[in-house]
């Protein structure tokens, strides 16, 4: 651990994930240096190493079906830019709906999505059993396909960020805590950490699951909440699914990355927030296998390898909190991406490095602002497609 | 051999890669392919390596082959069965003369999938295509034919089980039922010799799923599966864990090759009648292990090959074989393609090199706990430099900081002599009695040196090919080097960055040398490079052993 410089921060970034590292390149490349990331954890140890790799366009909001399609033109010119491949292989996103209520919801996300230029298609059943070989029949009654979203490798992503930043001068302290904020007259004056004090203008709320301790610390309270959510992983097998699957009716999602292995997930309820540490449960890893051989049976005699668990941070309207917080200058949210910050990453990150330099932005900037929560009225959008 | 099968009704008849092979009742597929040579059925993942049988116990990539529709069945799990089609994978047109073999050729330094293959853009897709041809063992699975049985589950609710039926394993079971209780005694072994008064349950993996935390009241609840798709859960109020220990692998050049094998094949392959095709053995390691694999096939060892001392009982069983020896010696690299054909070595310390003939290396030098289950349950766990491993923190009573959780034998760090009362005491804690025995600490455990100073040494040797650290991933000693010198830190960031740890058998080859060389390059010690717990379910499980047992965990509240 290098010693933190005491005194000479522009801006500190609380979390070192994909949207932390993502704001530090940004802001670096603006000229707004001096910079300092800090994450309690190890390099990937939160959301940015645990997500199922899933970029999807398809959204109930234009704001935020703007914002995919901007990541996905980012995370396309990823390789050369950054120096890793991360292997974003756009094989489509696939919804399923099991009836006809929910095939109406997802003719309605076609419409918006298909509105707003992207031309997503509405599959017959027959469609779908072509695209999913082996899909049990009568289990779906079809479904709505983007074949421009995808999915990519998350670790190269957060390798590629994490050392352009640091060449662009960016210090990244791994395995420090921030503690709070230190405040005068309505203003961010620094940061208290693990490892001491350090002054800066501003901060950056990039902590992904713990966001809303984090905001805590710094005597601010938000309506974040951190859920836990399970993937489990197969082994590895030849090419066999193109898209990523997505059922309506119970979150189910998995694809096939390109190591091979089918990975994905599945909404288990549990309490908000309980839990943390605690790696995996018996009724995901038998829910999700039980889901997995419902819809494909002859996955039944493919080997499960591993299960792991994650944090969303999670909004009550869907929608990520994006913008300085209108109760202490400097202040900047970077968080509340319900478990899909980091296919939004590169694009919500412009957003973020334009509210830390005071700058305008310029995409829907009420629906992601902080000042939402704060006047007790009711969110002019709400984003229910929180699934895959 | 056609002609005997129609003859012999034990024998059962089936079908390697088209043509017609027979097996005796009960063999395992790996013991029947390895009759005349040893079996080279798979190629590796990216480099597409030719790999033989490693372990033996179901954890490498080594014998991974599709029998009857089934992709990545371990041939050394799976017993014959008349009519099986055994077809192999990883491999075009076969895995003797695999076309994309090519790749380990033309990449001497593997392929780089992190950086490489980004430019020019165009090629996107083309890159792609191919990188998920290179992917994955074997294919999906068949479409299961109608009529075949379903997975079933199974369900036991008992006051101890016993995971472990070795030495320590069975002396707890005998001195439960002393006492009027009835165990549970599981076991990954395909099959475990009866202990009256006790239920039985072989071929059966288990996890902890919940782990058990310090605050939630008992049971221990216990998910698994019983090869090849029985589901089974447990729930039990003490556990004694005896899952006892495995032969770790040893980092050399070319030491992915096939006829380089851990000394758990050999015994593996013994009580069942399995003969390896071996003419020529080096055997490494001086301690208990080595005594062991001399005992199991002494005629065809040529050499006795130690990073550290070879023990006074080795030494006597070697000279009665008339064994020469190697002590304190590096293995630097391992030449032959398909099957070992040489094994260079260097004694420590000295400029003397020397190359040994053989054509096959046992690696009995390194005897690790199979300690994933104590991780899992979060017991206190403190790192012994030799092997270089992690031990429970046991108490007097054979407890660990887990209440209610046990441990005896090898995994507990108890020595060969002690494994049976360290089980004894373990049940008559298990049974609320106290221990009858004499407490005794942990003793020493098998190995024969300090490896991390071993492998301080190693590295300085010249390279002429792939020293492969994780083979089931194919992750090079470079690729390590590499992270560590790009300022990556830690096992962790390490696992996520060059993949080691990751592949079928969860770490369990890689980590232990990884832990070590991490600390070696990062140059601090290696409890401080940190450690990576295996993730359930502890082995790899059929998707379909799992959703049998689901209307378990439903909705009772457990999450």
């Amino acid at each position: 651990m290098t010693p933190l410089r005491a005194n000479a921060y522009r801006t500190v970034v609380v979390g070192a994930g994909i949207v932390g590292l993502f704001t530090a390149v940004r802001l670096a490349r603006a000229g707004a240096g001096p910079i300092l990331v800090v994450d309690r954890g190890f390099l990937s140890s939160g959301g940015s190493g645990r997500n199922g790799g899933g970029v999807r366009q398809q959204w109930e909001t234009r704001s935020t079906i703007r914002l995919a399609r901007e990541a996905v033109s980012d995370w396309r010119r990823f390789g050369i830019e950054f120096g890793y491949n991360i292997w974003f292989r756009q094989g489509g996103y696939l919804f399923l709906a099991e009836n006809e209520t929910e095939l109406g919801r997802l003719r309605r996300v076609h419409e918006i999505v298909r509105s707003e230029g992207l031309p997503s298609e509405v599959l017959t059943p027959e469609e779908v059993a072509r695209r999913v070989d082996g899909i049990a029949p009568g289990s779906t009654v079809g479904g709505v396909y983007l074949r421009s979203d995808g999915t990519l490798y998350p670790f190269p992503a957060v390798w590629g960020v994490y050392e352009t930043a640091r060449s662009l001068g960016v210090e990244v302290a791994l395995g420090v805590d921030a503690l709070g904020v230190v405040a005068r007259d309505g203003r961010v004056e620094g940061v208290v950490t693990s490892e001491g004090t350090v002054r800066a203008s501003s901060v950056v709320n990039a902590a992904g699951g713990w966001s809303s301790e984090f905001s805590q610390r710094a005597g601010l309270s938000t309506p974040n909440v951190a859920s836990r959510h399970e993937i489990l992983a197969t082994e590895p097998m030849k090419p066999f699914l193109v898209p990523m699957v997505v059922r309506t009716s119970d979150g189910l999602y998995f694809s096939q990355t390109m190591r091979g292995e089918l990975v994905g997930g599945l909404t288990v309820p549990h309490a908000p927030g309980t839990a943390r540490g605690v790696p995996s449960s018996p009724r995901f890893l038998t829910g999700m296998a039980r889901a997995m051989v419902g819809l494909i049976p002859r996955l039944a005699r493919l080997n499960v390898l591993r299960a792991w668990t994650g944090y969303y941070d999670d909004t009550p309207d869907g929608l990520p909190v994006i913008g300085e917080d209108p109760r202490l200058a400097g202040f900047v949210h970077a968080n509340g991406f319900g478990g899909h910050g980091f296919m939004l990453a590169p694009a919500a990150t412009r957003r973020v490095a334009a509210a830390v330099l005071g700058e305008k932005v310029d995409l829907d900037p009420e629906e992601f602002s902080p000042a939402r929560f704060l006047h007790g009225t009711a969110a002019p959008a709400v984003e229910r497609l929180q699934l895959g | 051999m056609a002609a005997r099968s129609m003859a012999d009704p034990v024998t059962r008849r089936f079908r390697f890669r088209g043509r017609a092979r027979t097996a005796s009742s009960g063999d395992t597929l790996l013991a029947a392919l390895a009759e005349q040579e040893l079996p080279n059925v798979v190629r590796s993942v990216r480099c597409h390596r030719p790999r033989g049988p490693f372990c033996g116990l179901g954890h490498c990539t080594g014998c991974l082959v599709r029998v009857n529709g089934r992709p990545n069945v371990r041939a050394c799990r799976h017993v014959v069965e008349e009519g099986d089609r055994v077809e192999t994978e990883n491999a075009w047109p076969s895995p003797r003369w695999d076309v994309l073999g090519a790749i380990d050729v033309v990449f001497p330094r593997g392929l780089d999938t992190l950086r490489g293959f980004r430019r020019p853009a165009w090629a996107t897709r083309a890159f792609q295509r191919v990188g998920r041809r290179l992917a994955g063992y074997g294919a999906v699975p068949d479409p299961i034919p109608d009529g075949a049985p379903s997975a079933i589950a199974h369900r036991w609710d008992t006051d101890v089980v016993i995971v472990g039926a070795g030495t320590s394993g069975r002396a707890a079971a005998e001195a439960l039922v002393r006492r009027g209780i009835r165990p549970l005694v599981i076991d990954r072994a395909l099959e475990v010799i009866d202990i009256p008064g006790s239920d039985l349950a072989p071929r059966t993996t288990v996890t902890f799923l919940p782990p058990p935390r310090p605050t939630a009241p008992r049971p221990f609840v216990l998910l698994g599966f019983e090869e090849p798709d029985r589901g089974v859960s447990i729930r039990a109020k003490t556990v004694v864990l005896a899952t006892g220990g495995y032969d770790g692998s040893l980092l050399f050049e070319g030491g992915d090759r096939p006829g380089v094998m851990a000394a758990d094949l050999l015994t593996r392959m013994a009580p069942r009648g399995g003969r390896l095709p071996i003419r020529r053995a080096v055997v490494v390691g001086g301690g208990r292990r080595a005594r062991e694999a001399l005992d199991l096939i002494g005629p065809s060892v040529t050499a006795v090959v130690a990073p550290g001392e070879i023990s006074p009982d080795v030494v006597r069983r070697a000279s009665e074989l008339s064994i020469p020896l190697y002590p304190r010696s590096l293995v630097v690299r391992a030449v032959g393609r398909s099957r070992v054909r040489s094994l260079d070595l260097r004694t420590r310390g000295q400029d003397t090199r020397f190359s040994l003939a053989c054509d096959t290396v046992v690696l009995a030098h390194r005897r690790l706990p199979n300690a994933q289950l104590l991780f899992q349950a979060d017991a206190r766990m403190v790192w012994r430099p030799d092997p270089g491993s992690y031990f429970p923190v046991v108490d007097a009573t054979g407890g660990t900081t887990v209440p209610g959780l046990y441990v005896a034998g090898t995994v507990a760090g108890f020595a060969a002599d002690e494994r049976g009362t360290s089980g004894e005491r373990a049940a008559s804690s298990a049974a609320g009695v106290r221990a009858e025995t004499t407490p005794t600490a942990p003793g020493a455990v098998d190995v024969s040196a300090d490896l991390g100073e071993y492998y301080r040494e190693l590295l300085k040797e010249p390279r002429t090919g792939k020293w492969i650290v994780c083979p089931c991933e194919d992750v090079l000693l470079e690729d390590l080097e590499d992270a560590s010198k790009a300022g990556f830190r830690g096992i962790e960031v390490m696992k996520r960055y060059t993949g080691v740890g990751t592949g079928l058998c969860q770490g369990r080859y890689c980590l232990p040398d990884a832990l070590l060389l991490l600390a070696h390059l990062e140059g601090r010690p290696a409890p401080e490079v940190g450690y990576i717990r295996q993730r359930p379910p502890l082995v790899p499980t059929p998707l379909s052993a799992l959703a049998v047992v689901h209307e378990e965990f439903a909705d009772n509240g457990v999450t």
